[in-house]
């Protein structure tokens, strides 16, 4: 684990000490390394001091050769990958499925969430599993005319943050009696969502719990080389543990020494002001 | 040619809200606050082998994070800033 910052050594050596980091922070005060992975923000102004000089935050996870297998970066600050993504990414671990005592004979499907809970701007991913039964298919795109698409909506909710669903690559398919080649899902379907959420919707429990709800619908159609069934809508909802904190793993160490900010903030406004 | 998201409406809170309905001190699209619109540039791409890095720590060393990492795989973070 590396982390780099615009940010003097010493404000990062402060950061460390009240925050207990193990792990490098390294420091690129003239932003070359960032402006040298094309990743410096260019819309803020040179002269915008202390801002300018920042990146487009992102992760990179890299394998063993270093070469880069994932890639995590929204495009708006307040919203970042979670640890367990990142973890997940890194050590390439799956969603296990446990399988079902006995094959399905129609298709069903459940939302569940991978996390324990939700705090703010971060994001975690919703799990939606599709449970094809053999000789079944649902669609992906393109979708044959006159079907439904496999699709996940959600309700309105001021306070839920959703991103476009990552549906798993699609089977190629050819129908035996037609000989029409299709994009389908076949056997156990995940569907990713990564979700956040803004603090408007929390709603405290009786038990003084706290909880954000998620709900929508989702919308499949299944079909074997014969025939389709009915599309089917089926409606879910689940409450999510919520947290206010964005950071809420993130404590200072016991008895550290708070770092002086505004000092460091000076600092960096004034350390571009010098003539280069 | 990127374009800044622009998005932004006052809060009775008196903070400014953005497209998601994040709340913070300073309006979309002006200093800290300049973010750019989906799609904007994310460097190197899966697949690539990531560019050395080489920089001082915080704690005084330079390390360079491919032979630090000492043949393990490793997460990069780029992070705004440890002071704001």
């Amino acid at each position: 684990m590396f982390a780099l910052s615009y940010d003097e050594q010493d404000a990062l050596a402060a950061y460390a000490d009240e925050y207990g980091v193990t792990f490098p922070l390294l420091s690129d005060p003239k932003s070359e390394i960032i402006e040298s992975f094309g990743i410096l923000n260019t819309l803020m102004d040179a002269d915008d001091h202390p801002w300018y000089g920042i990146p487009f935050p992102g992760t990179y996870v890299i394998d063993a050769d270093g070469i880069i297998i994932a890639k995590f970066f929204e495009s708006n600050m307040a919203i970042r990958a979670n640890a367990d993504q990142l973890r997940r990414a890194a050590i390439g671990e799956e969603v296990t499925i446990e399988p079902l005592s006995e094959p399905p004979s129609e298709v069903t499907a459940d939302v569940s969430f991978d996390g324990e809970s939700l705090a703010v701007g971060v994001v975690r991913d919703l799990l939606v599993t599709f449970r094809v039964p053999e000789g079944q298919h649902l669609y992906g795109e393109p979708v044959p005319s006159g079907m439904v698409a496999t699709s996940v909506e959600f309700d309105e909710s001021e306070g839920l943050v959703t991103f476009d669903p990552q549906f798993p690559p699609t089977h190629k398919h050819t129908l035996s009696g037609t000989g029409e080649e299709l994009q389908v899902y076949e056997g156990d379907v995940v569907v990713r969502i990564p979700i956040t959420h803004n603090q408007r919707s929390i709603e405290k429990l009786d038990d003084g719990s706290r909880v954000v709800r998620v709900s929508g619908t989702l919308r499949w159609q299944s079909c074997d080389d014969e025939v389709c069934h009915l599309p089917v809508a089926q409606p879910f909802e689940l409450a999510l543990p919520a947290l206010r904190s964005n950071t809420p793993e993130f404590r200072r160490k016991e008895g550290s020494t708070r770092m002086d900010t505004p000092t460091h903030f000076a600092k960096m406004t004034e350390r571009r002001k010098e003539p280069q | 040619m990127l374009e800044k998201e622009m998005f932004a409406k006052q809060h009775e809170s008196g903070g400014w809200e953005d497209e998601f309905g994040m709340i913070g001190p300073f309006q979309q699209g002006f200093g800290p606050r300049t973010n750019p619109k989906p799609g904007h540039p994310t460097g190197p791409d899966i697949g690539q082998r990531l560019p050395d890095i080489v920089a001082t720590a915080h704690d005084g060393a330079v390390i360079d994070v491919h032979k630090a990492r000492a043949g393990a795989a490793a997460i990069v973070v780029f992070f705004r800033s440890a002071v704001w």
